[in-house]
């Protein structure tokens, strides 16, 4: 565990990430998945004279895993973080999903192989003879 | 010769010539869209408009304007392109903006042309006019809005088709092509109105909408569908052949293809076969290549060579006849054929003997023509349309011997059967220069074949027909492949057996079938295999099927019926697990330890042609090169015959070969076709 931590990226945040949120960071909140926000307490040269804002991921880090109003803030889009300024859930808006390409439960076509393979017919199909 | 001056630049040119074509000579293009090279002159676009000196001070019309000596053209005169400018504004006052929506965009001669001269805006706010639609068949759309009144289409069908379904009605704004009574355009020939139509008001109905000209592969390649073998382009998108148009050869098509040709496209996507089958406890069931050949070869092995029988088809390709002779032969096997039809042609008398010796473009020299047991129109619609061709010029005698049948131009009925052609047996030389026979299938695939065959031969030897420098007896098959077939010897050796008697009752124990789809397979009590691109009568009569590959999906060799090899390329490739023909043959070969000695189709072509050297000839017709050696005397064999009237074999135009019959419009256009005969018929 702690060897992954030293040598991948994607198994939480590095140790790099974690020292420079620590030294400037201060804490914004936590979204439904678990993942923290944090926003710097200065601007320095080469912020964009802006406070850069950070996602440590709880688990697998995967952005988009970050739910629209995080993703918003983050971005630098609003100004408040949702735990100041909570956007509106609307009736018709779904849970927040994260990208599935790559697991199980990933989209795959009819057609696709894993979906019994069976495709709407298409140009360049020919009819097959059988017999009787 | 007289000397024009195109542009200031001096070039000879043949009397008679119009300014548009000595200006073609000088390297000038001419916009044109009424003016086609092989139909007569309308002069009714006025696209074409040029400078002439000596004339008068105003721009003329090229194409129908004869060229004069000492004549100075101008085709790029400020005078010339704003004349063409006003001609072009003036067509598109009335044409849709539909390019989007148009079978012809992209390949349009009207977007074409108003890339040079159209303007960037429209000084009209009025109405377009609309036409309505017309029908013309299931094979030809309109969308008559979109004419420009050029009456190429109505040329096309008067002169070369030889029908009067289409006619030009109404003066100036309600001028409209139309069929008259809605009826569909009785021609074989019909989709060339589609070719020639130089925008989309006439476009191929079965393919409308669906290709774009730019997103296809096109293939340069042979038409199989009759025994002439005219070029065509295959165009395909991915797997599926979209569409047929022809190629410029003059020798045989000129620029024109016959319907089924074209149309039968589809016929390529529908009833193949995809995977080889065998038949267990009495049901055909699917199997692996390894299963069909262990079944091919258990069966081959335990038959005495004599009880095996080889019948090819009407599409098959050189190779794999010459794969497939090779095999057998080498098994010791004699009955081998290529005529299913029962024809009694035999390479035995001379390769003239059964080829179109005058050549198909020799018909506009000849000057007397009698057709014998043909019916042209339905069996070669081209060279039905070259014999009227020569027609429409004048000065030719035209007899035919058998089927009273409307060939699209007038001749004399010398009668219906042997008895006719009996007369001219002894009848004389006759006062022509040029005389030819075309013998059909009528006449020589019947029992009695060779006798007629040999009456054939000596009536032409009688009225001079071969002599220095013409050959007029002509053979007009109806295969695309019985040509190679004779020419390489697939025919019964010493003791075997004709195709017709193979498939009797107790013919064989063993049938070889390629593609041959037209035999009848009701009396035979023979294993079947068949080995062909479509499951038709022999694929369901079979017991093992060898799923080969169509003509559009293999490199071919075809001969035709002057003699003329030529070389199909393929377009794409085989269905599922389908093989090109001779590389079944050659697997074959391995499992019946008589391996072939050719790996690729290169050493097959080259093993082809050094057994037989006329393969070797690429695109060269014999013609009358060997006339003096053609002995009319020792063609067929003298015998009885019968008064049966000679009938053309080809029932349905439409319906010739396996491809035609799984194709949707071909099945259109024959029921089309039928009562449409049924009705002239009351
Ligand atoms: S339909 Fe086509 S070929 Fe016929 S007159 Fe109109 S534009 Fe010309
Ligand atoms: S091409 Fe000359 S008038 Fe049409």
């Amino acid at each position: 565990m702690f060897i992954k931590r030293i040598f991948t990226w994607w198994n939480g945040a590095t140790f790099g990430a974690l020292l420079t949120i620590a030294q400037r960071g201060r804490y914004v909140g936590e979204d439904d998945f678990g993942s923290k926000y944090y926003e710097a307490k200065t601007i320095r040269d080469g912020d964009a004279g802006r406070r850069r804002r950070w996602v440590i991921y709880k688990g697998y880090a995967e952005p988009s895993k970050v739910p629209a109003e995080w993703h918003g803030w983050l971005h630098h889009t609003f100004v408040e973080p949702p735990t100041v300024a909570p956007l509106k859930v609307r009736a018709f808006e779904t849970e927040h999903l994260p990208n599935l390409t790559g697991t199980r439960f990933a989209w795959r076509p009819r057609g696709s192989l894993t979906r019994g393979g069976h495709r709407p017919a298409a140009t360049g199909d020919y009819e097959a003879w059988k017999p009787e | 010769m007289p000397i024009a001056k195109v542009n200031g630049v001096e070039i000879e040119f043949e009397p008679g010539m119009t300014v548009l074509q000595v200006a073609e000579l000088a390297g000038e293009e001419i916009p044109r869209f009424c003016y086609h090279e092989r139909l007569s002159i309308a002069g009714n676009c006025r696209m074409c408009l040029v400078e002439v000196k000596p004339g008068p001070p105003k721009p003329q019309a090229s194409c129908a304007l004869p060229a004069a000596d000492k004549q100075e053209i101008f085709t790029n005169t400020p005078m010339v392109k704003k004349a063409r400018e006003g001609v072009m504004e003036f067509l598109l006052i009335n044409h849709p903006l539909d390019c989007p929506i148009c079978d012809q965009g992209g390949e349009c001669d009207l977007q074409d042309e108003a890339m040079g001269y159209g303007r960037d805006d429209s000084r009209y706010v009025e109405n377009k006019r609309a036409v309505e639609e017309k029908f013309m068949g299931p094979l030809i759309k309109t969308t008559m809005t979109r004419c420009i009144q050029c009456t190429r289409c109505v040329r096309f069908a008067t002169e070369i088709a030889g029908v009067s379904d289409l006619g030009l009605i109404g003066r100036g704004e309600d001028a409209e092509i139309t069929t008259y009574l809605e009826q569909a355009v009785a021609s074989e020939l019909s989709g060339n109105l589609a070719d020639i139509c130089p925008v989309g008001a006439l476009t191929h109905k079965p393919w409308a909408f669906n290709y774009r000209p730019w997103e296809l592969k096109k293939t340069e390649s042979v038409d199989v569908m009759d025994a002439l073998g005219s070029a065509i382009r295959v165009d395909a998108r991915g797997p599926e052949v979209m569409r047929i148009l022809p190629r410029v050869n003059e020798a045989i098509n000129e620029e024109w293809l016959a319907d089924k040709s074209r149309y039968a496209v589809d016929g390529l996507m529908r009833q193949r076969l995809d995977r080889p089958y065998v038949r267990v406890g009495g049901k055909l069931v699917e199997a692996t290549w390894a299963q069909a050949f262990a079944a091919v070869a258990g069966k081959i092995k335990a038959t005495a060579p004599d009880r095996i029988g080889v019948i090819a088809g009407d599409l098959s390709a050189a190779e794999e006849m010459k794969a497939a002779l090779d095999l057998f032969t080498a098994l010791g096997v004699k009955s081998i054929d290529c005529r299913q039809d029962g024809s009694a042609l035999h390479p035995k008398w001379g390769r003239e003997s059964y080829l179109f010796n005058s050549t198909i473009q020799g018909i506009e020299d000849a000057d007397a023509i009698m057709l014998i047991g043909t019916n042209p129109r339905i069996e070669a619609p081209l060279v039905n349309a070259r014999i009227r061709k020569r027609w429409i010029r004048g000065d030719v005698l035209v007899g035919v011997v058998g089927e009273q049948a409307d060939l699209t131009f007038p001749y004399t009925y010398l009668g219906a059967g042997v008895d006719s052609l009996k007369r001219f047996v002894d009848h004389g030389p006759i006062q022509k220069e040029k005389p030819i026979f075309i013998l059909g299938a009528g006449a020589f695939a019947r029992p009695d074949g060779a006798a007629i065959l040999a009456m054939a031969a000596e009536a032409a030897g009688s009225m001079g027909l071969v002599k220095d420098g013409w050959n007029g007896f002509n053979v007009l098959h109806t295969a695309a492949s019985r040509v190679g077939g004779l020419d390489m010897g697939f025919v019964p050796a010493e003791g075997g057996k004709t195709a017709l008697q193979m498939v009797e009752k107790g013919g064989a124990d063993v049938l070889f079938l390629l593609g041959a789809d037209e035999i009848d397979l009701g009396q035979t009590d023979a294993f079947v295999i068949y080995m062909g691109s479509h499951g038709d009568a022999g694929a369901h009569r079979a017991d093992v099927v060898l799923p080969g590959a169509a003509y559009t999906e293999k490199p071919g060799l075809y001969v035709n019926t002057e003699g003329r090899t030529q070389m199909a390329e393929r377009a794409i490739f085989p269905k599922g697990e389908a093989k090109e023909d001779w590389t079944i043959l050659r697997a074959l070969s391995d499992e019946l330890g008589a391996r072939l000695p050719y790996d690729t189709i290169e050493q097959l072509r080259d093993k082809l042609i050094t057994d037989h050297p006329t393969f070797g000839q690429i695109d060269y017709a014999p013609g009358h090169a060997s006339a003096a050696a053609f002995d009319l005397m020792a063609v067929g064999e003298k015998g009885e015959t019968t008064d049966a009237p000679f009938v053309s074999p080809v029932k349905d135009f439409y319906l010739t070969n396996p491809i035609a019959r799984a194709s949707r419009t071909m099945a259109e256009c024959s029921s089309l076709h039928a009562g449409a005969s049924k009705m002239a018929a009351e």
